[in-house]
This record gives structure tokens, C-alpha cells and sequence, in this order.
């Protein structure tokens, strides 16, 4: 059987990960990268929640996240931010220079959320936004122009447009409607679009149907299908050719704006050496004491092992498949670490409930160098850091924190390798 | 289908990833894509067999869809499926059973190879051809050496070693770019490592592309009757294209259901897992020479899809004086035979249109790839010379003289 070697081996190709592998390699490290296929990032909206909403009135968007979350971390000292607090600040500078160096700048809200549209009509606090969905200025907009394309399943303008209307604080004055283009296709995958759109062959037909519809202070907002790599240019484009902003707005997947991130990361992990393998899963760890030596891989064709110094378990949670649930129980797929489930009940009826699901806050307790710990605060396996979704704490489709805490934790396990080998 | 297969296709939880990945979905609407193809249609195909869309021909079997998919689920291996029972059903056209015999193709150019070299060049046949056959007249055709890679071997035999492995050359090396063939021997005998040929069918990936799955079959089963000997007797079998090596470690396996099949994925490697193994046993020699060589570095989908990385990297790092930029700039659309027919020429350069600008803004003129048909597209793309990573490492022993 074969066996690879690396210093630094990072299981999982969503953000946490990703990050861990560009921290690592950064400081000299050879990293080796591999996932079971290309994951959650790339469902994902594409931006950066850090924290969506005001702990004492959660009805309120909250205005300064990381202030919010230092008061998160007084009343929730279990939360995975309050292992990462020392690092918040400069995982998000690093995360946001190396988005611009590979031509796909993240934008801050001057330290605020942004409230941007939803492909659905509501507005979602979020904190880092790639420049192509930085909405700046519609409560300002005399018009919103909703633009759909005929055949692109998943993106209806006359519903954003309906909701829009009830939930975003808008001129009164202000002017909603709805488009369909057409530009020569029964169906329409959002790759597809957005590689014909990057060919230039349909500007034309969009700014012929959509121009004698706008009006001066109109913004007009699109699908994210507006190119398939990062960058803000084929909205630009759009915006001279219309004379106004455009912007795109989050939608479900298969949304483009997380494809393009996860593919931003994984080439710039690619260009700076890492070696990247996705499609292989990690099936057993091998311990030797309390010290991970190395783990077998399931790949398409056979099996490997692969020994390093340090492992980084970024598999995610149940979506991600790094955490199983069946009748007997949870577990973590891997490294069988102990899942804290820290609740009676797992879910509660109402699958939207605003108090969350309980066990979207199922994953594993870490300490503060983010190594897995059992219910004594005693390190499990020395050298294994665990990050993002896999940890235990944090309800993020409510708190509007998932991205924020991968990115974070992450970048922490990657900075931490030299550390937690020496342990 | 087998129960696992069932599993597998449960699995699916319809995130579209795979599609979001296809390179061919990407560039036209005639493929429905992969998990329309794949996933959403087998389970109709669990009752009728013929549950298929047309569009199937347009899958180019690159596996990017399998490789993307976060759940398990075998996309690739189902769209393999549905175009073989495609093709059983409608036939395959003279043009596509043609260009995926390429052994035929090889056995037929070997008897006159600087004439069929000429010919491929001549417009005007090019243009019969197309008109004839529906094989495009713009794309570039392999070149054909003088002698196969067998010949050649006979003719410069390797010193005799303890240490031995069975070479798996396949087809493109066989008749196209024997060098590469004999580079894998050299640098094997410089490191003290003898390496055994037979003369192999094909491996049969061209054919299971163009849904000639019988024929593949064929094949499969005449490699594993040559291989079978050495399997039982343990040795390893060296591969240097991507292709072959997927389909020996996994195909003969997953689509054929071939006995044995799972002691052959376990010894098949490719060369530079191969010499990994020598270097982490301190047996790999270093003695390189200093090349002074800036190179892009392509990874084959292929290559990708077996699963192992890259692992001519860690080789390669060693050598002083190399310095390999990864493209990383997604499939180069040539897809073995898909990018030789008329009706798909168009598509497999407008996928390709991103790896060639990658290559010229980064203002490379030396490419290193280890699939042929990859090392042919780029040349086509970009007029840039292209190389197996083989060829970098036998010029930095001071055993080849290939890159120019």
C-alpha cells in the first residue's frame, strides 16, 4: 500500500481547512490537502458571516460583530469563538489578502454587517462580501430592477421583488420591478451562464432588454451567475453598460459565489505548493499512544495511508459527513473522537425555529490550541487540531457564524502546527 | 446493479456540485450534464436499462463530477454505464469505433508512419476526412514514431536487476511517444530497477468513452491473462499515463467485475509513487545535475481521478534548478477521442481555452503533463513543448536529451 508523507496533513476542502493548509504552507510547511469531494464552501453563499445578530435583542441585526462577539464570549465561554478570540482580527486580514492577491477582494462594512438581498427577498447581516455583492445603496435607490434569466431554475425576480418590498427599508418613492431575459436557451445552469456571459456572447441581449427599463437612481440586481471567477469585473461590466450599480444577490446552490471562493483558496493553495487530493476519503486514524502517526485513505481507485507530523480535522459536521449520526448515535467519522452532544433532545419540531436545532451545536470540545478534549479538559490526540463545523458550540445557521468560525479556527490550527508538534 | 451501487446512488443529495464542476456542462447545453445523466436517470435504469439520454454522447469521461462529489457517489462509473447501453442499443458510428481502436490505429500507421504523418497535415485530406468520417480538420493529430516503444525496448534492453517491475506502457507511448517509454527504463535501471514489457492491448479506456464497452471488456480480460503471471507472483506494474492506470486500478474492477482485479489495483503504480517509495527508503539516487528549467505543470483529470496527488512533486522538488508552476487551470477538453470529432472539436477547446491562456500569460514555453492526449492538446492550444514529468528526470540523471 502506498504511503505519502507530509508535515502537515488538513482533512476537509471547506474554509477551515483551506485556511489551515494557507497558514501552513506559509510558514515553509509541506501540506498535504485531502477531501472526500469539493464540500460545503462550495454550497455556501460565498460570504463571510461573522455574527449576524444582537445577543440581548435577537431581533436586531447587530452593528459590530466583533464587539458582539466578545460579549458572546462572557455569557457562552464554550462558544468556538472564545478559542480563537486572540486570532480573530488577523485570521480575517490574512483570509482578506490572499482573496485580493488571487483577484477576488473580500469588502468589510466598515467594521459593520452588511445587509444584503436574498434570491428570496430578505436581507441577511453578513460580514465580508465578495466586491460583486457589496450592495451599498439601495435604501438610497429610486429603482430596483430585479433581473431573472428565462430558463434558470432557482432564481424568480417577481418573488425577491414581492419580498423585498416587505423587508427592506426602502425610499418610499422607490420602484421595484421585476425582469425576465431572455438570451436563446431553454435551460440554463448557472456555469453555463456565467462562462457565456464571461464570452461576451450575451451582453448585448441582457443590456438590450434590461437598459429601457431603467431610470436615474435605479440599482439593479442579478443572480450570482455574473462570471465563474472571483472579482467584481463582469458586474462592472454590466454597470458601465447599464449606466448604474449592479449587483449580485445570495441564492441557493449551485450558487457560484462559494464555488468561486473554494476555488480562489484551493489555487492559491495549489500555486504555493500544496498538494491537493479531492475525492479521497479518510477512513481510520492510526494512534500511536496519544499521538496520531498516520490514517488510511479511501481514494477512487484503492487505498493509501498518509503520515505527517500534525493533522487538521476540517470534515465538517453532519452535511459535510465529518460528523455520522444513526440510531445508536453520533460520532465522528475519523479519529472516533467524542461528540458533546450537551442537549436532551436533538431537534426540536419546528425545523426553522428560531432558536436553532440542537444539533447543529453537536461536534467536538477543543482547548485553547483547538486539540480535541474529553470532558476532563484532557488532550485526546496531541497532534490533531480540529476546526470549523466539526467543533461543538455554536448554532450557526441562527448565530450567522459559520464561515466566520471556520475561517477563524482554521487559521488558528494553521499558525498553531509548529506548536502543537512540539507538545 | 449491485447493492453497493444502489447505496451509492441514495447517496446522491442533489447539491448539483457535479454538475457545477462538469467542464462540458460548462461550455455547451448539449450535454444535460452529470447528474442528470447520472444519478437522477439511474434510477430509472434500476427498472429499464435504456433509460438514457441522448445527450450521454456528449460526456467526455473526464470524471471531474466523481472526483467533486462530497457524498460518495459513482457519476462517473453510471454515465460510463448508460452511454455502453447507449451504444448497444443504437450503434456506434464507423468514426467513433475508429478513433477508439487505437491499437488498430497504431498497428495500422506503424506500417507507413512518416506517410500517415504527412497525411495528417494535408489539408486536403484533412477536409475528406472530415467530411467523410466527422473527425475534425482543425485538430492537430498524434504524430507517430518510426518504431514502437516494444521495438525500441528490444533494441536497448535494461541491465539485469533483483529488483524487477512490469512496465504498462500504453498506447500512446507505444506508438506515439516511445521516448517517454524509454526514459521510464532509464531512470528505473539508474536507480537499480529492472523493467519488464509485454506487449499489452490497450487498457480500453478509449473504448468504455465511446461506449464500446464489449470491446473494452476484451480488452481487460486478454491484459489480465498477460498480467495475471506477474500479479501472482507479486510484482509491481509501473504505469506512466494516468489513464491506464485508472483503468487497471479501478475500471477493470468497477465496470467489469474482473476477478482478480482487486490484486491488480494493489500492484499497479504509477512510476513516481514508484520512485516516492525508492526516495523514502533512502534507495532513490540524487546524483542530478543541475537543469535550470522553468515548467508548467498540468494535472491530468485522470490523474486525478486515481486518486494519489501529484506524485511526480515530491520528485521533482529535489532536482536543483527546477522550477514547476501548477497551472491549475481545470481539464484541457481534449478528453482522448472526444476532441478528434467534428461536432465536438468546438467544445473541447473552448474548455481548454482556460489551461492555454494559463500557459501564455504566465509566459511558459515548456509544459509538463503526464497524459498524452493532455501533452497533444496543450501543444495544439498553445505551440508550447510539452513533456512527460518522466523526461524532466531522466535529464537531470544525464540519461535523455529529450527536452529541447
Amino acid at each position: 500500500m502506498m504511503n505519502k508523507k507530509a508535515d502537515v496533513l488538513v482533512i476537509g476542502a471547506g474554509l477551515s481547512g483551506l485556511m489551515a493548509a494557507a497558514k501552513a504552507v506559509e510558514q515553509g510547511k509541506k501540506v498535504l490537502l485531502v477531501a472526500k469531494g469539493m464540500g460545503a464552501l462550495g454550497l455556501s453563499s460565498g460570504c463571510i458571516d461573522l455574527w449576524g445578530y444582537d445577543i440581548d435583542q435577537p431581533d436586531q441585526v447587530c452593528s459590530r460583530p466583533l464587539q458582539e462577539i466578545d460579549k458572546l464570549i462572557q455569557v457562552n465561554p464554550h462558544h468556538p469563538y472564545a478559542r480563537v478570540r486572540d486570532v480573530l482580527e488577523e485570521s480575517l486580514d490574512f483570509f482578506r489578502k490572499i482573496c485580493a492577491e488571487n483577484g477576488s477582494p473580500y469588502l468589510e462594512n466598515e467594521g459593520g454587517n452588511w445587509l444584503l438581498p436574498t434570491a428570496l427577498g430578505t436581507m441577511r447581516p453578513t460580514y465580508l462580501v465578495p466586491a460583486s455583492m457589496a450592495v451599498k445603496s439601495l435604501e438610497e435607490a429610486d429603482k430596483i430592477l430585479v433581473v431573472g434569466f428565462k430558463g434558470l431554475k432557482d432564481f424568480y425576480p417577481d418573488v425577491l421583488v414581492a419580498n423585498l418590498q416587505r423587508n427592506a427599508e426602502l425610499k418610499p418613492s422607490c420602484k421595484l420591478e421585476p425582469v425576465l431575459v431572455e438570451v436563446g436557451s431553454e435551460e440554463l445552469k448557472p456555469a453555463a451562464l456565467a462562462h457565456r456571459l464571461e464570452r461576451g456572447e450575451i451582453i448585448d441581449k441582457i443590456v438590450q432588454q434590461v437598459k429601457p427599463l431603467l431610470s436615474p437612481g435605479a440599482v439593479v440586481l442579478f443572480p450570482p451567475v455574473l462570471g465563474s471567477s472571483g472579482g467584481a469585473g463582469m458586474a462592472g461590466r454590466l454597470a458601465d453598460e447599464l449606466g448604474c450599480p449592479v449587483y449580485e444577490v445570495s441564492n441557493i446552490p449551485p450558487a457560484l459565489p462559494g464555488d468561486r471562493l473554494q476555488k480562489t483558496l484551493l489555487h492559491h493553495l495549489k500555486t504555493r505548493g500544496v498538494e491537493v487530493i479531492i475525492g479521497s476519503t479518510v477512513t481510520t486514524a492510526h494512534l500511536e499512544g496519544n499521538r496520531c502517526v498516520k490514517v488510511t485513505v479511501r481514494c477512487l481507485s484503492g487505498t493509501m495511508t498518509i503520515s505527517a507530523r500534525v493533522f487538521v480535522l476540517a470534515t465538517g459536521s453532519f452535511l459535510g459527513g465529518g460528523l455520522e449520526a444513526d440510531i445508536e448515535g453520533i460520532k465522528e467519522s475519523i479519529f472516533n473522537l467524542p461528540v458533546q452532544i450537551g442537549a436532551e433532545e436533538w431537534s426540536v419540531q419546528e425545523f426553522l425555529d428560531l432558536k436553532g436545532q440542537p444539533f447543529n451545536k453537536f461536534g467536538i470540545a477543543v482547548n485553547d490550541h483547538l486539540q480535541p478534549v474529553d470532558e476532563s479538559g484532557q488532550v485526546l490526540v496531541k497532534n490533531l487540531m480540529v476546526t470549523g463545523a466539526n467543533l461543538a458550540g455554536c448554532n450557526y445557521p441562527i448565530e450567522k457564524c459559520g464561515n466566520g468560525v471556520a475561517l477563524a479556527t482554521g487559521y488558528k490550527a494553521g499558525k498553531l502546527v509548529e506548536v502543537v508538534h512540539g507538545e | 446493479m449491485n447493492k453497493t451501487n444502489e447505496l451509492a446512488l441514495d447517496n446522491c443529495i442533489k447539491c448539483s456540485i457535479c454538475v457545477t464542476h462538469c467542464p462540458v456542462a460548462k461550455v455547451t447545453d448539449k450535454f444535460a450534464g452529470p447528474k442528470q445523466n447520472g444519478p437522477d436517470l439511474e434510477r430509472f435504469r434500476l427498472e429499464e436499462p435504456l433509460a438514457v439520454h441522448p445527450s450521454i454522447e456528449y460526456c467526455s469521461n473526464c470524471k471531474n463530477c466523481e472526483v467533486a462529489c462530497p457524498s460518495g457517489v459513482s457519476i462517473s462509473t453510471m454515465n460510463c454505464r448508460a452511454k455502453g447501453e447507449y451504444v448497444a442499443k443504437n450503434g456506434a458510428p464507423l468514426r467513433d469505433r475508429l478513433l477508439a481502436n487505437v491499437e488498430l490505429m497504431g498497428d495500422f500507421a506503424r506500417l507507413m508512419p512518416g506517410l500517415v504523418n504527412w497525411g495528417g497535415k494535408v489539408k486536403l485530406f484533412r477536409e475528406l476526412a472530415e467530411r467523410i468520417f466527422n473527425i475534425s480538420a482543425d485538430m492537430t493529430l498524434p504524430q507517430y514514431a518510426s518504431k514502437t516503444f516494444y521495438e525500441l525496448y528490444r533494441e536497448n534492453k535494461p541491465p539485469v536487476s533483483a529488483k524487477k517491475v512490469v512496465y504498462f506502457p500504453g498506447c500512446y507511448v507505444t506508438y506515439n511517444t516511445p521516448e517517454v517509454g524509454l526514459a521510464l527504463v532509464k531512470v528505473m535501471a539508474h536507480n537499480g530497477v529492472e523493467v519488464l514489457v509485454e506487449e499489452f492491448n490497450c487498457c480500453g479506456v478509449p473504448l468504455i468513452a465511446n461506449g464500446l464497452l464489449a470491446d473494452a471488456k476484451n480488452n481487460a480480460r486478454n491484459n489480465m491473462r498477460k498480467l495475471e503471471k506477474y500479479i501472482d507472483a507479486g510484482y509491481q506494474i509501473v504505469t506512466s499515463c494516468p489513464s491506464c492506470n485508472l483503468a487497471l486500478r479501478r475500471e477493470y474492477g468497477e465496470l467489469f467485475d474482473m476477478e482478480k482485479a482487486h490484486r491488480l489495483a494493489e500492484q499497479v503504480i504509477d512510476v513516481f509513487e514508484y520512485l516516492q517509495v525508492l526516495a523514502e527508503n533512502g534507495e532513490l539516487k540524487t546524483d542530478f545535475k543541475h537543469l535550470s528549467l522553468t515548467v508548467g505543470y498540468h494535472q491530468p483529470c485522470h490523474l486525478k481521478a486515481v486518486g494519489c496527488g501529484v506524485p511526480s512533486k515530491g520528485i521533482l522538488d529535489l532536482v536543483p534548478g527546477v522550477e514547476v508552476n501548477d497551472l491549475d487551470a481545470g481539464c484541457c477538453g481534449l478528453s482522448g477521442s472526444y476532441g478528434f470529432k467534428k461536432e465536438k472539436y468546438a467544445i473541447s477547446q473552448e474548455i481548454g481555452r482556460q489551461l492555454f491562456q494559463a500557459v501564455k500569460k504566465k509566459g511558459l514555453n515548456r509544459v509538463i503533463t503526464e497524459c498524452g492526449m493532455c501533452q497533444l492538446q496543450i501543444h495544439h492550444g498553445t505551440g508550447a513543448e510539452v513533456y512527460h514529468p518522466i523526461q524532466v528526470l531522466a535529464e537531470a540523471y544525464g540519461l535523455g536529451s529529450d527536452i529541447k
